[in-house]
């Protein structure tokens, strides 16, 4: 009934407008600056419905009812004018207002126009984050800013996801930028108790964000001086507008999967590649029957019964490690203002299910932000939000309890031990207690069935601030903010998982962490102008940050039942420990801007910097900066450019530092030792008084464009940085007493460039097309690492990339004998390398196998609007990198590491002389190949379909007629397709067992990424 | 008004910032400075407990330094079927320069070192009457590993010249800051080990007292003293040492439970537990601290990487209690309980060191060796023997003390080869192969280390 109304309305409505008057409008629409015509304006004439655009030579002409007073003509990248309608040609010019250079960027302590802007700076507006089906808002940058490699370590929720901006500048201290929101420094420390770092950054919750900037070169950073060398992002919160109030409702709701999956053997192939493997190992060592030993193993293997010979069984282990997994989200925000007061509010529920068994999150979050002006000279604002996170969390890969670890399972093993009719694994009948040996490994599923792993945070991020004009032009603001997290973890594994904890009637721990960190800002802001050619725009002030944590962890052992899962009723305590730590940062800071002639910029900023981590020697650094830019386009010999919009060249240099060690990293410190139930102490770390800051020198030269009627903008950016004392963790001689000590030695860089093109390809009345593309290269290199080396497999060496692969370098099975070969690579007398083979791994050398640092990094989107529809396709990719599969060891070993089930591809395996083959001969427990080689290193390399959005919004007369002011549906994918070369489950990857700064790349049994589809709905009132 | 506001906004700003300065003087909670770790007695007496602690680090006398000497030890007796690579390659004897095994028994040592070069550096600190059992213990500690570095990573006491051998680095002095090349310090030859370990542990003896709680005793160096004079072949002192351990009458061995089981090695459960009888030394753990890496590796409740092959069972005597001790799935259970102490001396073994060095010897120190025999026997459950050889003995010994670390070490002081007992023809004795590489990360920060053959 309600929907043959409107369409009554509508078609009266329509009808209405054909009965009146009409008359002709003709009229020109051209750039101001020099004239040109500018096509595809759009006239529309307010009050009524009919539009048009403008011709190829910025003419228009529209038929206008009698009544119609004004027509408004806008244009992207200029600003709208309203003409009066009167008779004759209508001559309109239109004036630039680049929507990108008249554009807001946040930089610390303050605002700009991009326009005057010589730094560098990425930004990613809330267009493109709103609504991304993720836990953290770091995964909707991906793909979005040049020079931001952003990389999920998997696909478990709220788990570590690395930032690199312009490369890593450090080899032991930290890699990640500083995360600061509404002017105050974010905390985030991993306080994961199981081994795999979680981030706490997904606390928030990316609808609320209104913009994210990244500053990425010094001139922008150096403000944040000490912590800057990794880049800072800033992250600005939603404000209400004065105006009418608005009510925004938004839901969402889908299905996740697994992005990929790995081949493993059937039953059958199972069978007869061990039986095979067997055979070989008999052969080699025949006072042992491993044929024997392997058909009853693989009866232990198949329940105890001769299933496996006819592959009667054939389970699919794989597919037990991923679960259904929905997500939806709830959000409801208010704002809006009057002249005195502002406000936004905003409430969300995130209920995301993971792919991978067991793992869910919920979030709910809440927050208000607040400005009112008490006096004339005098605001004052309040930005709260809270955040209670609850995230059912599995162990990290490098655990058999690991769900996906579970493929290393004999498909002949029944999901229920018909024994028992039990999960496999759960009960020995002979002894009652858990199964030790059977399957082949600990079943994860009882772990998903008997253990409860539930991490809670509760987390409030505010700051209170005043504003205060104290002359014309000269403000003073004050800011004191905190962010709190408490964060709880509580674990309980019952009896079944006993195979796994390694004790018989359960365990259980439970950790606390709670978090200060408060942080104050005081600066004095001072605009003011000298005559018509200098403008001046100058910061300077202080700022104070305390970080404080206090933690307890309990376990214990030996619970009366599985019913009991609380400490309480653990007889026997396994641990039970308080600790606590601290850091401060005392910072004064200063910034000049100067403009002449609005065109020759020049901006200096320092900040001095004292840390309580560094030695009492070398306690303060000053990290000051310099840029300079050169808008081109306005000189005279370019103004009158007819292609030519505008062309700015910038330059900056400075320094940064990087603190991101241990609170007490510079003393030598004694630590508790107990032994025996008494306590006791010993040395745990040398002093080091002139431990001072690590910090990067940043060079950056950048040119901005845009051309032919801003369609077409450019920007091009080359930097270099150079890291010096670096504070590196020196390996020591052991018979010390120590393995290493914090010291500035080495150096390293990191040079490349960006490039960001975007473009308006098509502008017509209904359609528009627009692209952005996005380009990055950066070429890590360690300089100097004092002679040392650190890491095996991923290392830090001079001369290499942050976290290049070293290993033998695998030459395939010896086509005699199926011997696993490598290449020598010992150099010969001449200084040319003994390229001989050799089946002895010790005789082969390490040498450079890969590299898991990508040559380069690319986004691309494309958004399409056709009247109410709208798509946006985002395709983003790494390339050049390569990654090592650590469980290749154990899962693509030619089945010679045991009876974990093989990838398909070992199948391959060398059989007979004269056979050509990179996969050795299957030789049961006899490691063949299975050390760390080029066996196991592949292309990481992919080109992923990162976001696909289809929108449609209601048409503005329905809304009228619902009475809602907006109203839009759409469907979005996330990760929906990816190319790839990489055998895994994703390319996307780094074990959260072991990732850190050196250890990039690195796969094992890591959970692939999620892919995503919402169908989504946003209403405004 | 305005003007108020302002000047109250700037005092407390400038009251602010004083205040800060002096909050970037931090202090640790959680550890402590180390120009406050010695001062007093106590303080330097728990710097010795966290030494017995970074003893019974688990690559040390957890277990990891006699379950390595194990695998590595081993031709036939053992099937390993773990995950772990870096064991995979001791048993296969194919052990790269970087095994991580290897490198942690090496640098855990150091570090134990370092901490009773600590204590004996402030043994003036410690209380009078306390000094001779603190420095007793930190001399028995530094001389127990260096007798395993040093058999673990020199060629044996009986392969060419000990006083040419390289062994391993003697560091005898406290660290407390580094000193750039007076650092490296290159190896000493196996014989100067010899005789520093030898010193520490006569020292030990002396100074140490009777009864001591579960920390050293004055038995448990010289338990420890038969052990490194067996292993050089200096069968009187080794006797001897043994009879001083024995005649104290301090240990009893433990009998063997209703269900048979020898209760030295009796497992309840998950539990920590005090030492037996029998125990002449053992490393404790808790539930809260310490770790068993035997139970870890051999137990079937623990990891149950190893397993026991034929040729091992062969070696017993049907009705042998000991054969209780491994378990109806073919793993060891001699250390089923994931909080039981490491027994790193029992007194059986001072009972077959003393048997061994009387028959070589044809005397009967104590008692005559088939006394000694018949004692470990008797336990055992089985008949006693009317007479003894020397074959007899050894073989008595490779079963009472099978898989608790002596594999290695027996077959190169009888310069046999590896799977001698069992009939198997291996590795010689004195095979490259049956040494552990010097760890490639200290080869790199010290270059005057050198590489063993092989290598």
């Amino acid at each position: 009934m309600r929907k043959i109304s409107i369409f009554l309305i509508m078609l009266l409505c329509s009808t209405a407008s054909l009965i009146a008057q009409t008359k002709e409008v003709t009229g020109k629409v051209t750039d101001a600056k020099n004239g040109t015509p500018i096509i595809g304006a759009t006239i529309k004439v307010i009050g009524f419905k009919n539009t048009t655009t403008t011709e190829t030579d910025g003419s228009f002409k529209l038929n206008v009812d009698g009544n119609a007073k004004t027509l408004e003509i806008t244009y992207v990248g200029f600003t709208g004018q309203t003409v009066a309608i009167s008779n004759g040609l209508l001559e309109v010019k239109l004036q630039e207002a680049d929507r990108n250079l008249s554009e807001v960027v946040v930089v610390g302590f303050g605002t700009k126009i991009k326009r005057d802007l010589t730094g560098s700076v990425s930004k990613v507006g809330a267009k493109e984050l709103n609504n991304t089906p993720a836990t953290s808002f770091e995964s909707a940058i991906q793909g979005r800013a040049a020079g931001v490699l952003v990389s999920q370590q998997n696909g478990k929720l709220g788990q570590g996801i690395n930032i690199r901006i312009r490369g890593s500048a450090s080899v032991t201290a930290g890699n990640e930028p500083l995360y600061v929101i509404d002017g105050i420094p974010l905390q985030n420390t991993n306080l994961s108790s199981n081994g795999a770092g979680t981030n706490s950054l997904s606390d928030i919750n990316t609808n609320d964000i209104e913009s994210i900037e990244i500053l990425k070169d010094a001139s922008a950073a150096a403000i944040y001086g000490s912590r800057a060398s990794n880049g800072v992002v800033l992250i600005t919160t939603k404000k209400g507008k004065n105006g009418k109030s608005k009510i925004e409702f938004g839901y969402f709701t889908g299905m996740q999967k697994p992005t990929g999956k790995r081949d493993f053997l059937d039953a059958k192939e199972f069978v007869d590649y061990f039986r095979m493997a067997a055979a070989n190992a008999s052969r080699l060592d025949p006072s042992f029957d491993y044929v024997a030993y392997t058909e009853s193993r693989l009866k232990r293997y198949s329940a105890g019964n001769n299933d496996y010979e006819t592959a009667k069984v054939n389970t699919n282990w794989q597919d037990q490690a991923f679960q259904d997994a929905p997500i939806s989200q709830y959000d409801l925000n208010f704002s809006g203002g009057t002249d005195k007061t502002t406000f936004y509010m905003g409430g969300q529920v995130l209920d995301q299910n993971g792919i991978i068994v067991r793992n869910n999150l919920k979030r709910y979050s809440g927050r208000l932000n607040l400005e009112h002006k008490v006096r004339d000279w005098l605001s004052l604002g309040v930005n709260m939000s809270f955040a209670r996170t609850i995230n059912n969390r599995v162990s990290n890969d490098n655990a058999f309890s690991t769900p996906i670890q579970i493929v290393a399972i004999s498909p002949i093993t029944p999901l229920i031990d018909p024994r028992t009719g039990l999960t496999s694994g759960a009960l020995d009948l002979n002894t009652g207690n858990p199964n030790t040996n059977y399957p082949v490994y600990y079943n994860p599923i009882l772990s998903v069935e008997n253990t409860k792993y539930k991490t809670t945070v509760n987390r409030t991020i505010g700051n209170l601030f005043a504003l205060a004009t104290i002359t014309k032009g000269l403000t003073f603001r004050t800011e004191f903010g905190m962010d709190q997290l408490n964060q709880n973890e509580d674990q309980f594994a019952g009896r079944l998982t006993a195979r796994n904890q390694g004790v018989p009637n359960g365990a259980g721990f439970n950790s606390s962490d709670q978090i200060l960190n408060i942080n104050t800002n005081n600066f004095f802001r001072y605009v003011t102008g000298f005559g018509e050619n200098h403008d001046f725009d100058v910061v300077a002030g202080t700022s104070f940050q305390k970080w404080q944590i206090a933690s307890n962890f309990a376990s214990a052992e030996e619970f009366p039942s599985d019913s009991y899962k609380k400490l309480n009723a653990g007889a026997s305590k396994t641990a039970a420990t308080s600790s606590a730590s601290n850091w401060a940062l005392l910072s004064y800071f200063a910034r000049a801007n100067y403009k002449f002639k609005d065109r020759y910029l020049l901006s200096i900023s320092g900040r001095y910097d004292g840390s309580s981590r560094f030695g009492a020697n070398n306690r303060y650094g000053f990290f000051p900066a310099v840029s300079a830019g050169w808008i081109l386009s306005d000189e005279a010999f370019l103004k009158s450019s007819k292609w030519l919009s505008f062309l700015k060249l910038k330059a900056s240099y400075g320094l940064t530092g990087n603190s991101e060690i241990g609170n007490y990293a510079a003393r030598g410190l004694y630590g508790p030792n107990a032994y025996g139930g008494l306590g006791g102490q010993s040395p745990t770390q040398l002093a080091n008084p002139d431990l001072k800051w690590e910090s990067t020198a940043s060079f950056d030269v950048g040119i901005e464009a845009s051309a032919f009627n801003r369609r077409v903008t450019v920007e091009v950016d080359y930097y270099q940085r150079q890291t010096r004392d670096l504070l590196l963790s020196v390996d020591v001689p052991s018979t010390t007493g120590f393995l290493s000590k914090l010291q500035n030695i080495g150096k390293l860089e990191n040079k490349g460039i960006e490039f960001t093109l975007n473009t308006e390809n098509i502008i017509t009345k209904n359609f528009r097309w627009s692209s952005s593309l996005n380009f990055s290269a950066n070429k890590n290199k360690i300089t100097n690492l004092g002679g040392q080396q650190i890491g095996t497999l991923n290392r830090a060496q001079e001369g290499q990339p942050l976290g290049v692969f070293f290993a033998k370098e695998f030459a395939g099975a010896d086509p005699n004998n199926g011997d696993a070969l490598y290449y020598k690579n010992t150099l010969n007398t001449d200084g040319s390398k003994d390229r001989t083979t050799t089946n002895n791994v010790n005789e082969a050398e390490d040498v450079r196998i890969g590299n898991p640092n990508p040559d380069f990094i690319y986004g691309f989107r494309n958004t399409f609007t056709y009247k109410g529809f709208d798509v946006d396709v985002l395709v983003q990719g790494v390339h050049g990198n390569q990654i090592f599969n650590g469980g290749g060891q154990y899962m693509s070993a030619s089945g010679s590491n045991g009876f974990d089930n093989q990838t398909r591809d070992q199948l391959g395996a060398w059989q007979k002389p004269g056979d050509i083959t990179m996969v050795p001969e299957a030789r049961l427990f006899f490691a063949n190949g299975t050390d760390n080689s080029s066996r196991y290193i592949s292309d990481g390399s992919y080109l992923r379909v990162k976001a696909i959005t289809l929108g449609y919004n209601l048409s503005p007369k329905l809304l009228s007629v619902l009475h809602i002011d907006r109203a839009r549906f759409y469907v979005r994918g996330q990760n929906l397709f990816t190319i790839t070369n990489y055998k895994g489950w994703d390319p996307e990857v780094n074990s959260d067992a072991y990732a850190d700064n050196i250890t990039q790349g690195y796969d094992f049994y890591s959970a692939p990424q999620i892919k995503t589809i919402v169908f989504g709905i946003n209403i405004g009132l | 008004m305005k003007n108020r506001i302002f000047n109250i906004i700037f005092l407390s700003a400038a009251l602010i910032l004083s205040s800060c300065s002096k909050e970037l003087d931090t202090t640790p909670f959680s550890n402590i400075d180390q120009n406050n770790a010695l001062k007093t007695s106590s303080d330097v007496e728990g710097l010795l407990v966290g030494a017995y602690a970074d003893l019974g680090a688990a690559d040390l006398y957890g277990g990891g330094a006699f379950v390595t000497a194990d695998l590595l030890g081993d031709e036939n007796e053992i099937f390993w079927s773990g995950t772990f690579q870096g064991m995979t390659q001791i048993k296969n004897k194919t052990i790269p320069v970087d095994n991580g095994f290897v490198q942690n028994t090496w640098t855990n040592a150091y570090k134990v070192i370092n901490d009773v070069n600590n204590v004996l550096g402030s043994i003036a600190v410690v209380t009078a009457a306390k000094q001779d059992r603190v420095e007793g213990e930190a001399k028995f500690i530094r001389g127990s590993v260096y007798f395993d570095l040093v058999r673990l990573f020199g060629k044996a006491w009986n392969d060419g010249t000990p006083s040419a051998n390289d062994g391993v680095p003697l560091k005898l002095t406290p660290t407390v800051e580094l000193n750039g090349a007076a650092d490296q310090i290159p190896r000493d030859k196996v014989a100067t080990v010899y005789d520093q370990v030898i010193k520490d542990l006569t020292e030990a003896e002396t100074k140490l007292p009777a009864s001591n709680g579960f920390f050293a005793t004055k038995y448990s160096a010289a338990a420890m003293l038969a052990r490194v004079y067996l292993q050089k072949g200096d069968y009187a002192k080794a006797r001897d040492a043994a009879d001083r351990v024995i005649k104290s009458g301090k240990f009893k061995l433990t009998q063997a439970n209703a269900d048979g089981i020898i209760e030295e090695f009796l497992y309840t459960r998950a539990k920590s537990e005090d030492n037996t009888s029998e125990d002449v030394f053992a490393i404790q753990v808790r539930t809260t601290s310490g770790t068993n890496t035997f139970q870890t590796f051999y137990s079937e409740l623990g990891r149950g990487d190893i397993s026991i092959n034929g040729p091992h069972y062969d070696l017993y005597e049907p009705n042998d209690l000991r054969l209780n001790l491994i378990n109806g799935d073919g793993y060891c259970a001699k250390f089923d309980n994931v909080y039981g102490n490491v027994h790193i001396i029992r007194l059986a073994e001072m009972y077959l060191i003393r048997a061994e060095t009387n028959k070589r010897l044809s005397t009967s120190v104590g008692v005559a060796p088939l006394v000694d025999i018949n004692i470990i026997r008797n336990r055992a459950g089985l008949d006693l023997l009317s007479a003894v050889t020397l074959a007899d003995i050894l073989k008595e010994r490779k079963i009472e003390l099978s898989f608790e670390g002596f594999e290695l070490h027996d077959i190169k002081r009888l310069g046999v080869s590896t799977g001698y007992f069992t009939g198997g023809d291996g590795l010689p004795y004195n095979s490259p192969k049956l040494i552990f590489p010097i760890p490639k990360r200290d080869r790199i920060v010290n270059p005057s280390l050198t590489q063993n053959e092989g290598y």
